[in-house]
């Protein structure tokens, strides 16, 4: 895992979106999910959001910015992709070794949000 | 204390094999000092694993096998032997990603030198087993050697673009000396390749392979979640780690609706069971859960951090359930579940896991009632204990207009101890929890295979845990003690 003092501010504000794109797509499909009803598969699409959404969390220094706009768009599906095209731009140094799990994590729930 | 290592050697070689190419996918230049100063340990552990391994009877494998394995080791110590005299890259620390292989290999070969020296391999299945795993190391040296190789192919283009002026003797050798390292991994990864050619497929169908048909790795995962669970919640019961409870076992309970649904569909669990006693106590112990969960989300901010072995947890859980009962985006048909696992084993894990919930539950709750640690952002706290209030029936209180939270608090949204409302609130959510997770425990009980097969109680306390009692049907009010928190 990387040390996460020393990230650069660009690779920062990079993940702190991806960080806030996740956490509202996981509140979006968790609030789809109780729409279905207890039975519905969306329960752990959100819990899956959440889960890489903390894993983002973990990667980031402990005083970044994570407040932030929260993003326009509701669609789970777009929301991921968003998070999807802003971490392929991170660039893998000795600081950020280790993302690409997460980047084939977010790719994974893209599928699995895409009928 | 160390964690005992139970990985069989297949598990340990696909680990290393797996670690060579996640390390390909994030190699810098930076990391290449590192990775030269470890690859000859991983070389040199592969050797050693692949002399451990059994030698064909009547030299059914070609001699060349075992030649390349020797041809690879004497230049990986020729490469070592290299750098430690023209001090290049010199002392310093190890790549922690080739240390695991090396370690994964040599972890490998104490196992087989240990329990499977006795192996002889007549049986054409087990000579199979063998050609992969030789095949395996080979990957994993062909890998391996390509990655080390592009990181030291992209230090030398760093160290070459960089025009420091005051750069140090050392920095200025890499250029020749990765060059050269360059050129030495290129004919070992050609030597390696050669060995793997396009035989790797043919040899992998022969690997012995341990699952993914059957329910172990939910069951590894259901018990593995609990007792991380427990851990995080004694050390670190913040909001945070309790959103992620909470919203896992929200997760568990719809997964065990869906895979004793596709139970119920296949003949692997009593579709009357299901329908009347299951399916409903399942649904509402999952709304329960879920209100929970955002009670605990009010008090996170956006900055909160969950403990990583929580979510690791979590994620293997949900990993171990989607192997089982997904399909793409949703539910797979009951009969694709049950083609992949007996439906009525899962049954048996899920019931262990909706027994053990119960335990979480008042974990939960004791946290909500007595932890005076707890806080939450102040305008959402006030925005809650407001709304709270508004809903209670005490009208008095209504009218004496308490401030919960100090405007200062919520102008600057400062992190405020939780007010009493609020507290409430949770501690009710986590009552109805404790209740309905009860509630289906008692309904999971008719899914447990030991406790079905004995013979009736003669009136005596069984000696069995509550949790797997023969109870049957619970009355909805029944009242659940709690045990003590870990």
């Amino acid at each position: 895992m990387m040390t996460n003092d020393t990230i650069d501010q660009d690779a920062t504000d990079a993940l702190a979106a991806v960080a806030r794109l996740l956490r509202h797509a996981a509140v979006r499909a968790w609030t789809q999910a109780e729409a279905e009803g207890p039975r519905s598969s969306l329960h752990l699409l959100g819990l899956g959001i959440h889960i890489a959404s903390c894993q983002v969390m973990a990667m980031l220094p402990a005083d970044a910015d994570l407040e932030g706009q929260p993003p326009t768009q509701n669609d789970v599906g777009q929301l991921l992709r968003s998070a999807d095209e802003l971490i392929r731009s991170i660039s893998i140094l000795d600081q950020t070794a280790g993302i690409s799990p997460l980047v084939v994590a977010i790719c994974d729930l893209v599928r699995e949000a895409t009928p | 204390m160390k964690r005992q290592d139970e990985r069989s050697v297949g598990e340990l070689l696909l680990d290393a094999d797996f670690t060579t190419r996640q390390g390909l996918m994030d190699v810098t230049g930076q990391d290449a000092p590192a990775m030269l100063r470890t690859w000859g340990e991983v070389v040199q552990s592969a050797s050693e694993l692949w002399a451990t391994l059994p030698k064909p009877v009547g030299g059914a494998n070609s001699p060349i096998d075992g030649v390349t394995m020797a041809r690879l080791e004497s230049m990986s110590q020729a490469m070592h032997r290299n750098q430690v005299r023209r001090g290049w890259p010199g002392d310093g620390p190890s790549d922690e990603r080739l240390l695991r292989v090396a370690e994964t290999f040599t972890r490998a070969a104490d196992l087989i030198g240990r329990r499977g020296g006795h192996i002889g391999p007549t049986d054409p299945a087990i000579r199979a087993d063998l050609d992969a795993a030789r095949m395996r190391i080979m990957h994993t040296l062909y890998v391996g050697a390509h990655s080390v190789g592009v990181a030291a192919q992209q230090h030398v283009a760093d160290v070459e673009l960089s025009t420091t002026p005051g750069m140090s003797d050392r920095e200025s050798r890499a250029v020749p000396r990765g060059q050269e390292a360059i050129n030495r991994l290129a004919a070992f990864e050609q030597l390696a390749g050669a060995y793997v050619g396009n035989q790797f497929a043919r040899a992998a169908q022969g690997e012995h392979v341990h699952g993914p048909h059957g329910t172990e790795r939910l069951q590894q995962a259901l018990i593995g979640w609990d007792i991380q669970a427990h851990r995080t919640l004694a050390a670190t019961p913040t909001p945070a780690n309790l959103l992620l409870t909470s919203r896992t076992q929200a997760g568990i309970a719809t997964a065990a609706a869906a895979i004793l649904h596709a139970g119920a569909r296949t003949g692997h669990v009593d579709t009357h069971a299901y329908e009347h006693r299951l399916a409903p106590t399942l649904d509402a112990t999952q709304q329960a859960w879920t209100h929970v969960a955002k009670r605990w989300a009010e008090m996170t901010t956006p900055a909160s951090r969950t403990d990583l072995d929580l979510v690791h947890a979590a994620g293997e859980l949900r990993a171990a359930v989607r192997e089982v009962a997904h399909d793409k985006t949703t539910w797979a048909h009951p009969e694709v579940m049950a083609g992949r696992v007996d439906l009525g084993e899962a049954a048996q894990h899920l019931q262990q896991a909706l027994s053990t919930a119960v335990d979480l539950a008042c974990v939960t709750r004791d946290i909500a009632a007595q932890d005076t640690n707890l806080t939450g952002p102040a305008r959402a706290m006030s925005h809650r204990a407001n709304a709270d209030i508004d809903r209670a029936a005490d009208s008095d209180r209504r009218d004496e207009d308490v401030v919960w939270v100090t405007s200062g608090d919520v102008y600057a949204n400062r992190a405020v101890t939780i007010p009493e409302p609020v507290r409430a609130g949770l501690v009710d959510a986590s009552d109805t929890l404790v209740q309905t997770a009860g509630n289906a425990m008692s309904a999971a009980a008719c899914l447990d295979r030991v406790t079905q097969d004995r013979p009736p109680a003669s009136g005596q306390e069984p000696a069995v845990p509550r949790s797997r009692r023969p109870e049957g049907p619970a009355p909805a009010d029944e009242d659940i003690t709690c045990v003590a928190r870990p």
